[in-house]
């Protein structure tokens, strides 16, 4: 079994002999007389360890790593053993805790190379906007588009943030611009524009071949033209330049990772907020509508990392039997939780509450309890409010209801990616390339002159389609058609 | 004296070569094997022995790519500015500080000048953005105070290469004048006495005296600067790039990231190195020849 060595083991304890792999050789090892064994590996040079591991033929039988273009190459290169029916032989309770949805990750060609670990809440993004300036507008938190507009507009008219007032925070990044443009398509999407108009770039799908996408864009340029829009957003790759404004007050909505700005102690956003303008609060609004009065957004996909057993491996059907193991609830929470009650967690209410690391004797540590439980992404209590409840007690006291709302809303209309049973081929190869078309094609279009808007994004897009985009489309149309013939 | 008994009688000098060679052939000459993955449908299971021949198909599939063509324009585009630009800017600065009488003043400029070259291009880029943007940047919300309009010096892609010109002079004008000075200490302090004497003035003295005493140096940078005219270092177009300005800053070094890294395409990533090696064999030897024709002075 592979673990990650992340150089942060309290004194006297190692990745690969601590209270969690002793609890694992014990109650799993020992019954069925395997000994395990944990192989470090650096999680800074995660994939070039990996790549040299597998070229050698050395690989621990359970591999991963949270680069899907590697699973994919790996894949592809046939280096993997086929383990379906052994998840079937061994495996019942891993088959039943990841789910179809989550499984089908791992296909190729219809055969399971891949056992990807299950992300429990997939939640993307949620938007947050200015609830004293709202309320000096006299206006309710925003339920349309129009609405929004017109929030955004007052926001701006009235200089609520001093000069320089940004009544839409925008960076260049994908948790900011998916859901915008996705919010801003006016069409309803059907199952087959999902197949056959996204394309999926990385992590992400982008709905570029959407009927709306050019007017969504369209309303954007309009936006940033009345002044709407943050004016460098291009050159904020990191949303270093949006946030600082969010803190200084300048902001009057943005979309982030759900609930974001209510994390990060005193130095978070809303906190930092606070500090900054006397009454400054920010609340989450789901802003825009589709001519069917829905607020379509992306989740993230419902898994994490990719869990892979070499062709080398001799005991493939003892490390199914591992991770069978290891899904067991019982287990799982062992390590989620950091060891049993007592020790690592105390209940209430029916939510564990971790103890703090430092007040854990080193023997009954699990500090890396989620590298040890890779095959589990984040939290998982078994239900979604479960586990935004779990999320919700780590916050203030007095961020609570609005973390919970965000939360709400990052899963309220949205879409999850539609998979094909095969990755498509031409997304592994141009997704990078694509990637930056696709921002190009966005920062130019968003800040063209209305009169140019039409000739830059038809430039833009046509460059995006020949750069590899119409290979993708090809190849999405072929699959969707072999799928549903 | 025959090669065999040369060699006997200084059997001790050649043993002490046999470290350094070694370690070339190590370390430089035999991971060249693995370039032989460009020439291959490169499999990792199958290792590179294993894997199939493909002969240049991946050569074929890069120069049809559009983007392999823009980068390999825009390598070229920057590097032949930064030449024009950043390679007359040491020297210059080597001649000013030339004549500086005060040994103390000297010093202090050139500490100074060293500074930017030590501080890592993502920082570099982060002060460009704080300075240069085009709407919060302080510059342009000075100009705006004036009563001026915003110059995009990062979101026009004509004043990005300005922009990306100057970063690169200021970051590195100091540390190139090193080789400059040092060799400017190597011309005898007599000619200009003598200069002097006959009533030649600071310029002609400059002109005269300075400039053909570091000339040897300035050609031997010139060749090994045009070999270099292929290869871009990878930093400083990544960091200052934005996607407003891709038309001039995707470059060799982002392509090969994005392809190679980034995707996984190693073949790719190998054939786009090996064609920027040869190309740059190519500047090198023709630089030195056309310099070795001229000014009857070469490196190799």
């Amino acid at each position: 079994m592979e673990v990650f060595d992340r150089g942060n083991a309290p004194a006297g304890l190692t990745v690969t002999d601590n209270a969690g792999t002793r609890y694992a050789q014990k109650n799993f090892g020992d019954p069925n007389n395997i000994k395990l064994e944990f192989v470090p590996v650096p999680r800074s040079q995660e994939v070039d360890k990996l790549n040299v591991l597998m070229a050698s033929g050395n690989a621990p039988d359970i591999v991963f790593t949270y680069d899907e273009g590697v699973a994919h190459k790996y894949m592809q290169q046939g280096g993997l053993t086929d383990v379906g029916s052994l998840i079937d032989q061994y495996g019942p309770n891993l088959k039943s805790y990841l789910g179809a949805d989550t499984l089908a990750y791992g296909l190729w060609d219809n055969k399971q190379l891949s056992i990807p670990a299950k992300r429990a809440f997939t939640g993307m993004t949620s938007y947050m906007i200015r609830q004293d300036w709202l309320d000096k507008l006299g206006l309710a938190v925003p339920a349309t588009t129009e609405e929004t507009y017109q929030a955004l507009k007052g926001f701006k008219d009235k200089q609520l943030g001093g000069q320089g007032t940004i009544p839409l925070g925008l960076a260049l990044h994908e948790d900011e611009y998916i859901p915008l443009v996705m919010g801003l398509i006016k069409e309803s999407p059907t199952e087959e524009d999902y197949y056959t108009k996204m394309q999926r770039l990385g992590v992400h799908e982008y709905p570029i071949l959407f009927d709306g996408h050019k007017d969504a864009i369209r309303t954007l340029n309009q936006w940033y033209n009345e002044g709407l829009i943050s004016p460098d957003f291009g050159l904020d790759k990191d949303q270093k330049v949006r946030k600082e404004g969010v803190s200084t007050g300048k902001v009057g909505m943005y979309s982030e990772q759900a609930s974001q700005s209510f994390e990060g102690g005193d130095s978070g956003e809303q906190a930092t907020l606070a500090k900054n303008v006397p009454g400054g609060t920010v609340t989450p609004v789901d802003p825009f509508t589709n001519d069917a009065g829905k607020h379509v957004k992306e989740l993230n996909p419902p898994t994490g990392a990719y869990l892979m057993i070499p062709k080398t491996s001799k005991a493939a059907a003892q490390a199914v039997q591992y991770l069978d193991w290891l899904v067991q609830s019982n287990n799982l929470f062992y390590y989620k939780f950091n060891g049993p009650e007592g020790t690592g967690y105390q209940m209430q209410d029916g939510i564990p509450v971790q103890i703090k690391q430092s007040d854990i004797k080193p023997e009954n540590n699990v500090f890396n309890s989620s590298d040890m439980t890779i095959i589990s992404n984040g939290l998982e209590l078994g239900s979604t409010d479960l586990n935004i409840k779990y999320l919700e007690q780590s916050y203030d006291p007095s961020y609570t209801a609005r973390a919970d709302a965000a939360f709400k809303l990052s899963i309220t209309d949205a879409q999850p990616i539609h998979y094909f049973p095969k990755p498509i081929d031409a997304e592994s190869k141009y997704a990078q390339v694509l990637k930056g078309k696709y921002e190009e094609l966005l920062v130019k279009s968003i800040m063209a002159k209305p009169a140019d808007f039409d000739k830059t994004y038809d430039d833009l897009f046509k460059q995006y389609m020949a750069s590899g985009g119409s290979e993708i489309q090809k190849e999405r149309e072929a699959a969707y058609k072999a799928m549903k013939p | 004296m025959s090669t065999g008994s040369y060699i006997r009688r200084f059997w001790q000098l050649y043993a002490m070569l046999l470290l350094p060679v070694s370690f070339f052939a190590l370390f430089k000459y035999g991971p060249m094997y693995g370039v032989t993955i460009a020439f291959k449908d490169y499999n990792i299971f199958q290792g590179i022995w294993q894997s199939p021949w493909n002969g240049t198909e991946t050569f074929r599939e890069i120069f049809d790519m559009q983007t392999f063509k823009t980068a390999l324009r825009n390598t070229f585009l920057l590097n032949f500015l930064d030449l024009a630009v950043s390679f007359p800017a040491p020297i210059i600065l080597a001649l000013m500080l030339n004549e500086v009488r005060q040994m103390r003043v000297k010093r202090v400029f050139q500490t100074v000048m060293y500074f930017p070259h030590f501080i890592s291009w993502v920082i570099i880029g982060g002060l460009f953005l704080q300075i240069f943007a085009t709407n919060s940047g302080i510059i342009n919300q000075m100009l705006n105070h004036a009563g001026f309009q915003s110059i995009p010096f990062l979101s026009n892609k004509y004043w990005w290469l300005a922009t990306y010109l100057v970063a690169g002079v200021w970051q590195s004008v100091g540390w190139g004048t090193i080789i400059y000075l040092a060799a400017l200490t190597g011309i005898n302090k007599e000619l200009y006495e003598a200069a002097e004497t006959d009533g030649a003035g600071r310029m002609k003295r400059m002109w005269h005296i300075t400039l053909p005493g570091i000339r040897p140096t300035i050609l031997m940078l010139l060749i090994l600067a045009i070999g270099e005219m292929p290869r871009i270092g990878f930093e400083r177009p990544f960091v200052l790039g934005n996607s407003m300005v891709s038309d001039f800053s995707e470059v060799l070094s982002t392509f090969v990231y994005k392809i190679g890294l980034q995707t996984g395409e190693f073949s790719i990533a190998t054939a786009v190195g090996l064609f920027q090696s040869v190309i740059a064999l190519v500047f090198l030897l023709g630089a030195n020849t056309i310099t070795r024709k001229f000014a009857d002075q070469s490196i190799v």
